[in-house]
Formats: C-alpha cells, sequence, structure tokens
C-alpha cells in the first residue's frame, strides 16, 4: 500500500502557472485526474513521476520526496500520453528491455507476468507495429509495471481507443486497484473518467477544484438547486403540491416531463414518496439530471 | 431509398491488410453514429463513400449512386469533415471557406454569402476574419464543420467532430450536429469512439470491429426498456432491501442501486411505500434501458 | 397604420443555385494560383519577393529600351534577354512553386480538396498553368516593354514596328519554352516536401548542380559532346530548343545537328515531371 502525496505543490514555467497550490493524497484504488486541456494534469503526473521538481510545495511517496530519488522509480510506474515505441520489438522483448532497464533479478519472469497482468500472452510474440492502438497501451502498460511498482500513473491512456478496448483498459486498471495498487490516471473526457472510477481529482487552470467522489461533491454544492426530471401518472396535479414545499424551488413541464429544482436536497428527496402516495399519483420516473460527472464538472469550472 | 447502402464489400491492402471484410449495411437518412476501432476500418470506409478508393469485392452505394463509377457526382453531394488538422494557418476562415465552395462548384457570389452563412450557423462570429493560425480547436473544429457545410450537401461525414474539445465544446458541437440532423434535414454519419456521444445524438448505429460489421441498428432498438426497475436511495439502502425482499420482490445490489424485478403495475407504488414507511431520501426510480455499451461488453480476450 | 411584425427566418436554407462543372472549378484554382504567386490575398512579406523579380526584370527591360532608342545598339536581343534573366527566373520559380504546391501539403489541407469534385489531375493542371502563366509574365512583360520601345523610336515607321513584332512573338514563344520547363521541374520538386525552404533549396540545387555538368561537358575535346553538352543543364536545353527553333537570334549555343534531340528532350523533361506529379498526387489524393 502506497500513498503519494502533494503538499502545497506549485509549478511554473516563467510567467506561466501550470500547477497552483495543489495539495492532495492518493491512496489505494483508482483514482482519476480530470481536468481540461493544458490545465496541469501531465505537469502533476510528471512532478509524481519525479520527473519536474515543483517549484514550491512537495511531492513525497510513503512520506520520500520524488524529485532526484532514483529509489523512487523502483515503487511507481508511468505511462506516458505519447510514447514512441520501437515497432520492431516484439511485445515480450519491449516489457523484457523495461525489465532489464529497471535491473530486476529476473527480468524474464518478470516481464512474463507483467504480460500476463495485461492479458497479452497470446501476442506477446507479434512485432509491436502489428498491434493494434488498445494492444499497443496495454504493452506500456505491462512496461510499466514490470518491476511490480506500488503506484501505476497513466497520462490520457484511454487516448483514441475504441470502447471495446477502453472497458478491457478500464477492467485491468480496476484489478490492479482492487489488489491495492494505487492508480492515477488522467483524462480531459469526462465518459471515460466516469465509468472508471467515481473517485475523482478536478484540477482547472493549474488549481485543484474538488477531490472525491463525484456524486458526494454534488451534494456539496448546497448553492446550486439539485434537478431532477419526474415522470409520474398525473404531472401537473404533483406540480402544484411540490411546489408548496420549501425545499422545492421550481418546477416546470414540458413534453417530456417534469424538471424539479429543489434547493434542499435532503428535504425534497424524503418528501416526494409522501406527497405522491398522498396525493394517490404513481411515480413512474425520478431522475437526478444534473449529478453526472460532465454537470458536477461545468459547475466547479464556473467556481 | 436508403442513404448509404453497401453488400459485401471487402477491401484489403497489398492482399495482407484486411480493412474492411464482408460489409453489408443498408442506412437510412438521419443521424447516423460509426463506431468502431481507431485507423483501418472506419477511415477506409469513408475514402470508398468519397470514391477516393475502389473497394477489393462488393458494391456501395450512395444516394444510390455508384462512388466508383460518379465520384464527382457523389462528391458534390458529401461534405467531408477530417478528424485531423488541415487548416491553413494563413488565411481567414471567411476565405478559406469561401475558395472550398467555389472548389464544389459554386459561382463566386454564392460561395461569399455561402460561406458567410455556413459560419454563422457554426457559431463563428467577427473572429472569421482573423487568421486560422490563431484560432483555438473548438474555433477550428468549427471551420472543419463549416466548410462541409458551405456546398449545402445532402450527406455530412464527421470524423470525431468532437476531437480535443473540453466538454463544454463538445456539448456544444453535438448540439450543433444534432440541430443539422433534425432542423437543417441533412443526413449526418459521425464518427466517434465515445459511445455516451452517439447515444445522444443518434438514430442509428454502425458499429464495425477488426473490418467487420458488428451491429447496425436504430438506437432506440438497442436501448429499450428492460423489466428491470433501478432504486436508489441515500442512505438505508440495506434496509430497503431488505424490506422489499420481505414483500417478495427480486431484488439484486449493483453498488448503490437496488435492481428490482418489475412484475406488475403497482411494483411501483408499492416500493415508492415502502420507501416514505423508512422514511428514506429517494435519490432515483428509474426503468432501466439497455446501453450501447453492452454491445461491446461480450467478447473477452486479448486480440482488441 | 402600422405594418405587422415578423421575426425573419434566418434559418438554414438549402441552395438551389447553379453548380458549375470542372471548368469554373478550375478557373478558380488558376486565379487563386496566380494571384498566390504575386503575394496577392496573402502578407506583404509574400509580396516583396515576386515583385522584386519583376521588378528587376523591367528594370533591365527599360534601361535595354533606353540605350537602343539612345544609341541603337541592341545589347541585348528579345531571346537573349530570357536567357540573361536566367537565375532571377530560377530564384523566382524556388519561391513560387513550393507557395503554390507545399504549402498544401504541410497544411494536410488536401483531404478538403479532394473530398470535393476535383481530379488530382485538374488540381495538378490549374496550378502548373498559373505557374507557367506567372513565369511568362516576369518575362514577357519586359520583352513587351523592350518592344514598346523599340516600337515608339523606330525610324522605319510601321515596316519597323511589324519587324520587331515579328522578332517579339517569336520572343514570347521561347519564353513560354522557359515558362514551361521551370515550371514542370520546379513544380515537381516542390511537389517532395511540405517544407517550403526545403522545396526551395532543392529547386536551386537542381540547376546549381547542373551547371558545373555542363561547364565539364563543353570542356571535352569532343565536338559532339560540346554540342550535346546542353542537355544536361535546364537552362542550356532551352537554349538549345531555343537555338533550333528560332536560328539566329543568337542563343549563341552550339548544337550543330542536334536540336531535335534538345527538343525531344525538353518534351520528355516536361511530361515526364507532369507524369511524375499526377502520380504522386493520385496516391496522396485518396486521402
Amino acid at each position: 500500500m502506497s500513498t503519494v502525496d502533494l503538499n502545497n505543490v506549485s509549478r511554473w514555467y516563467g510567467n506561466v502557472v501550470a500547477v497552483n497550490d495543489v495539495s492532495m493524497t492518493l491512496g489505494p484504488g483508482v483514482t482519476g485526474l480530470l481536468g481540461p486541456n493544458g490545465a496541469g494534469k501531465t505537469t502533476v503526473l510528471h512532478m509524481m513521476a519525479g520527473f519536474l521538481s515543483p517549484s514550491k510545495g512537495k511531492v513525497l511517496l510513503d512520506g520520500a520526496a520524488t524529485w532526484r530519488n532514483p529509489a523512487v522509480y523502483s515503487r511507481l510506474g508511468l505511462v506516458n500520453e505519447r510514447e514512441a515505441v520501437h515497432g520492431f520489438l516484439t511485445g515480450y522483448e519491449f516489457v523484457h528491455l523495461s525489465a532489464k532497464m529497471h535491473k530486476l533479478p529476473d527480468p524474464a519472469a518478470a516481464a512474463r507476468r507483467a504480460l500476463e497482468r495485461v492479458e497479452m500472452t497470446d501476442a506477446q510474440d507479434r512485432r509491436l507495429e502489428t498491434y493494434s492502438k488498445g494492444m499497443r497501451q496495454r504493452i506500456r502498460v505491462a512496461a510499466a509495471m514490470v518491476h511490480d511498482p506500488q503506484v501505476l500513473l497513466l497520462d490520457e491512456p484511454f487516448n483514441g481507443m475504441d470502447p471495446r478496448q477502453r472497458m478491457h483498459m478500464m477492467s485491468l486498471l480496476h484489478a490492479l486497484g482492487d489488489r491495492g495498487h494505487t492508480i492515477l490516471f488522467s483524462s480531459h473526457i469526462l465518459e471515460e473518467v466516469e465509468q472508471v472510477s467515481g473517485t475523482v481529482q478536478v484540477i482547472v487552470a493549474g488549481r485543484l477544484a474538488a477531490s472525491g467522489d463525484y456524486r458526494e461533491i454534488r451534494r456539496l454544492m448546497t448553492n446550486r438547486p439539485h434537478v431532477f426530471a419526474v415522470q409520474s401518472s398525473d404531472d401537473r396535479r404533483l406540480a402544484v403540491a411540490l411546489i408548496g414545499e420549501e425545499s422545492v424551488s421550481g418546477v416546470e413541464i414540458d413534453a417530456a416531463g417534469m424538471t424539479v429544482r429543489a434547493s434542499d436536497y435532503g428535504s425534497f428527496t424524503r418528501a416526494l414518496p409522501r406527497i405522491a402516495l398522498k396525493e394517490g399519483i404513481r411515480l413512474r420516473k425520478l431522475l437526478p439530471s444534473d449529478e453526472s460527472l460532465e454537470s458536477v464538472f461545468s459547475y466547479l469550472l464556473e467556481a | 431509398m436508403s442513404l448509404i447502402a453497401t453488400e459485401a464489400l471487402t477491401k484489403t491492402y497489398g492482399g495482407r491488410v484486411t480493412a474492411l471484410s464482408d460489409l453489408t449495411v443498408d442506412v437510412e437518412p438521419g443521424v447516423i453514429g460509426l463506431v468502431g476501432a481507431n485507423g483501418a476500418g472506419k477511415s477506409t470506409f469513408i475514402k470508398i463513400l468519397l470514391g477516393l478508393l475502389a473497394p477489393t469485392s462488393g458494391s456501395v452505394r450512395v444516394f444510390d449512386l455508384d462512388p466508383t463509377v460518379v465520384p464527382d457526382k457523389v462528391r458534390t453531394r458529401v461534405g467531408y469533415m477530417p478528424e485531423h488538422d488541415c487548416l491553413p494557418p494563413d488565411v481567414s476562415a471567411a476565405e478559406f471557406v469561401t475558395h472550398l465552395g467555389r472548389i464544389s462548384g459554386l459561382p463566386r457570389t454564392a460561395a461569399r454569402e455561402r460561406a458567410s452563412e455556413a459560419l454563422r450557423h457554426v457559431g463563428l462570429y467577427e473572429e472569421r476574419y482573423r487568421q486560422i493560425g490563431g484560432y483555438s480547436t473548438g474555433m477550428k473544429q468549427r471551420v472543419k464543420l463549416a466548410q462541409a457545410l458551405v456546398h449545402d450537401p445532402d450527406l455530412l461525414l464527421l470524423d470525431e467532430p468532437t476531437n480535443g474539445l473540453d466538454p463544454a465544446g463538445r456539448d456544444a458541437m453535438l448540439a450543433l450536429i444534432h440541430r443539422i440532423g433534425t432542423e437543417f434535414g441533412i443526413s449526418v454519419v459521425v464518427c466517434s469512439h465515445l459511445l455516451g456521444e452517439v447515444e445522444r445524438i443518434c438514430d442509428s448505429l454502425v458499429a464495425i470491429e477488426g473490418g467487420r460489421l458488428l451491429r447496425a441498428d436504430r438506437i432506440s432498438a438497442m436501448t429499450t426498456a428492460s423489466d428491470i426497475l433501478a432504486v436508489e436511495v441515500s442512505e438505508g439502502t440495506d434496509e430497503l432491501s431488505a424490506e422489499l425482499t420481505k414483500q417478495d420482490f427480486t431484488v439484486t445490489r449493483d453498488g448503490r442501486l437496488l435492481l428490482v424485478e418489475l412484475s406488475e403495475e403497482d411494483a411501483y407504488d408499492r416500493i415508492l411505500r415502502a420507501v416514505a414507511d423508512l422514511d428514506l431520501p429517494l435519490h432515483r426510480l428509474d426503468q432501466r434501458r439497455h446501453r450501447v455499451a453492452e454491445l461491446f461488453a461480450t467478447r473477452e480476450k486479448a486480440d482488441v | 397604420m402600422s405594418e405587422a411584425s415578423v421575426i425573419h427566418d434566418i434559418g438554414y436554407q438549402r441552395y438551389d443555385g447553379p453548380r458549375l462543372g470542372r471548368g469554373a472549378v478550375l478557373g478558380a484554382i488558376y486565379i487563386h494560383g496566380l494571384r498566390a504567386a504575386f503575394g496577392f490575398g496573402r502578407s506583404a512579406k509574400s509580396k516583396i519577393f515576386p515583385w522584386l523579380v519583376s521588378g528587376i526584370t523591367i528594370l533591365v527591360a527599360v534601361i535595354l529600351a533606353a540605350v537602343r532608342a539612345q544609341t541603337g545598339i541592341v545589347a541585348l536581343n528579345y531571346v537573349q534577354f530570357d536567357d540573361a534573366m536566367s537565375w532571377l527566373v530560377i530564384l523566382f520559380v524556388a519561391i513560387v512553386a513550393p507557395e503554390l504546391v507545399s504549402r498544401d501539403l504541410r497544411s494536410g489541407v488536401l483531404p478538403l480538396y479532394f473530398s470535393r469534385p476535383l481530379r488530382a489531375a485538374d488540381y495538378l493542371g490549374a496550378k502548373f498553368v498559373a505557374l507557367v502563366t506567372a513565369v511568362w509574365l516576369v518575362l514577357g512583360v519586359p520583352q513587351f516593354v523592350m518592344f514598346l520601345g523599340a516600337a515608339f523610336t523606330t525610324k522605319t515607321g510601321m515596316s519597323g514596328v511589324w519587324n520587331e513584332l515579328g522578332d517579339l512573338l517569336p520572343a514570347w514563344g521561347y519564353t513560354l519554352i522557359w515558362a514551361v520547363v521551370f515550371a514542370s521541374l520546379s513544380l515537381l520538386i516542390a511537389s517532395l516536401t511540405g517544407k517550403r525552404a526545403f522545396a526551395a533549396g532543392g529547386i536551386v540545387a537542381l540547376f546549381l548542380m547542373s551547371t558545373p555538368i555542363f561547364g565539364v561537358l563543353q570542356l571535352l575535346p569532343s565536338r559532339t559532346a560540346q554540342e550535346l553538352a546542353g542537355l544536361a543543364s535546364p537552362m542550356m536545353l532551352i537554349g538549345g530548343v531555343g537555338n533550333w527553333l528560332f536560328p539566329g537570334h543568337g542563343t549563341g549555343m552550339p548544337i550543330g545537328r542536334f536540336g531535335p534531340v534538345y527538343a525531344i528532350e525538353a518534351a520528355t523533361v516536361i511530361a515526364a515531371c507532369l507524369l511524375l506529379l499526377l502520380a504522386r498526387y493520385r496516391k496522396v489524393a485518396s486521402l
């Protein structure tokens, strides 16, 4: 079990502040580092991997700084966004090479183990240039994991993958996370993050905007009414009854049904079943419309 | 009349790499999602539709025209938005789109006017007079879309239109595409690897995998309602599960959700009563629908 | 009485107007190319070089015309003028050919062109004719200036003017040969790279490297070798063809009986360049 800590970390390049006073703690499991392009995600990953020093603050792996600390590389694996791989090597050779570079005692065995974990044993003797994008990505993950690091960092790992390749990678990351590894992956595509991990670190223009489970983050935004889509056997009567409730700030009816804005989440969610039953209305659908990662994210961007 | 019809369409390069294999689809007008592996399958398919590549075997028809025989006629009616960078940095959007309008055969005044309108429809206003080199990714994507629209095509081929856009930009692009497909009356083929987007704006889907057809169907057929009701309460999930099981419901737990089998209509009321009696906060009540993603979940192994 | 208020419909309009054929499309690319050659519709920087070259050639023509008017001496006749300006022309095509062709390659804009009803041959043809026109203008306009100078100062009236015209027209034909050969060679080299600087360098290199070969062959003791030496260098090749077509106008290149050989080689070079260009773009055109 390993922990990665960022304590008040900033990183600037002249006048460009790439990362601004970010503090976070990563533990075992899968965390998504989420943010628009240019928000500083790659900079954060590179600082965690020890490639960049923070201009201010400390980046620690299990209490030890990652910068200028070669010992850290045995506990970390990094899969970069763009990496040239030598097409003429086979999958096995590429991972084996990585194992040798890590000076492992038995590189061959380590390579085979890593390939098994990413389910690439069948294709390991084919040349990399014959691989599909998803396969190439998995080989790079194997190479980054060949020394069995506790921490795995991935920069935009799902870039350009088709749905099936993405699902494979997602289940791989989940399996690793379940086994106690600390995994951080970055993405600017919400759909990807939503499906892989509930835990997110949202970074916007270099600042950490929110951390944690995105649904809980949504509930923390009390200044924004929660929006629900409702369908019932009698929308209009239900609307009349609901607007009488203090926890309801607005009701809208259109062809698709009813939209309810609730200023008090707790009260509303308890009141709705009672009211529907009292009025003798059958509730067929209640769907929170803005708890998706996309909505949470857009609210955070506006903060 | 179908929009695009192929019959056993096959394309192999140099006898070794098979990009498309025995593809038979019949696509109706509307907004169609083209989902599949990056690289070989989709791009080859687009090139064949535009008459830029000849198939190795099989047939293809676009608007009931054969692009291998009358490519010019097909291309007059098709607008193409490539995935990759394709804009010159040192001309303005207005000038560039006008020029391409003329290459599509529009007379000079018409090209100018339609370019101006196309840029307005995609949401580029005074920035259209600045050089393209200074544009953001979102603006460049819009220019690409505008040049595909300038000659009033009947079919748009959009290759990863939301590539590189942030969530707000993505939203705007998807809304625009939806408008084009519905209000403007132009059919659109959207290549995307993001199923959420496809489900959101497309009427039908063609999924290609390894050059072969995985599935071609209307989205509505792939997202039919199932007989399962998803119930979510923000606390007390265990108690609710126990109570519902006591009432002879078949309940399965999926993370925070309780999946209840729906056998009769009054199940809705009984579940609601159970929640109210336990004074639990009801967060979600929804009949589960199938998702497009299920299409890809079935197969397992390596060659992916 | 007031008019009823109305919200005007400015939604998407379909287009029912005329769609012009290949000719109009070719014309559009041709004009676009010709304008780009002289920097129209682009930044001021791109106008400097072409106009500098044109300025110099016209200036030389003016000087020649003035000298002739004053002293009656024809320092350079129309045909010799072309040969004298050869290096300027090389520099001109070295800059302009990449403008026409390498820019499109670099920006990746070709898929947008070829997904329209435009063949590779049309695209290339229009660009080629645009470059030929540009080169022809750079040489032809000064030649016309020289003609005007001679025509206005002639001492033999109308027959003098006719005489001059009889000299000018073949020279314009010679200029056309220059334009066609140089356009094909430079377009081919420019199409090999998207980087304009490399293309320009490549074009200049071609002419630079061929000149010493010609020089060496000229020094060989064999008369045949000397007469055939011109085949090795594009400029001398054109000179040879000129000598064969317009003997006595003084391109000064000894070619003996080998006139037809020069002509055939010139035609072959032009055809080969165009065919190679076509082959290259056919491949590129499949997106």
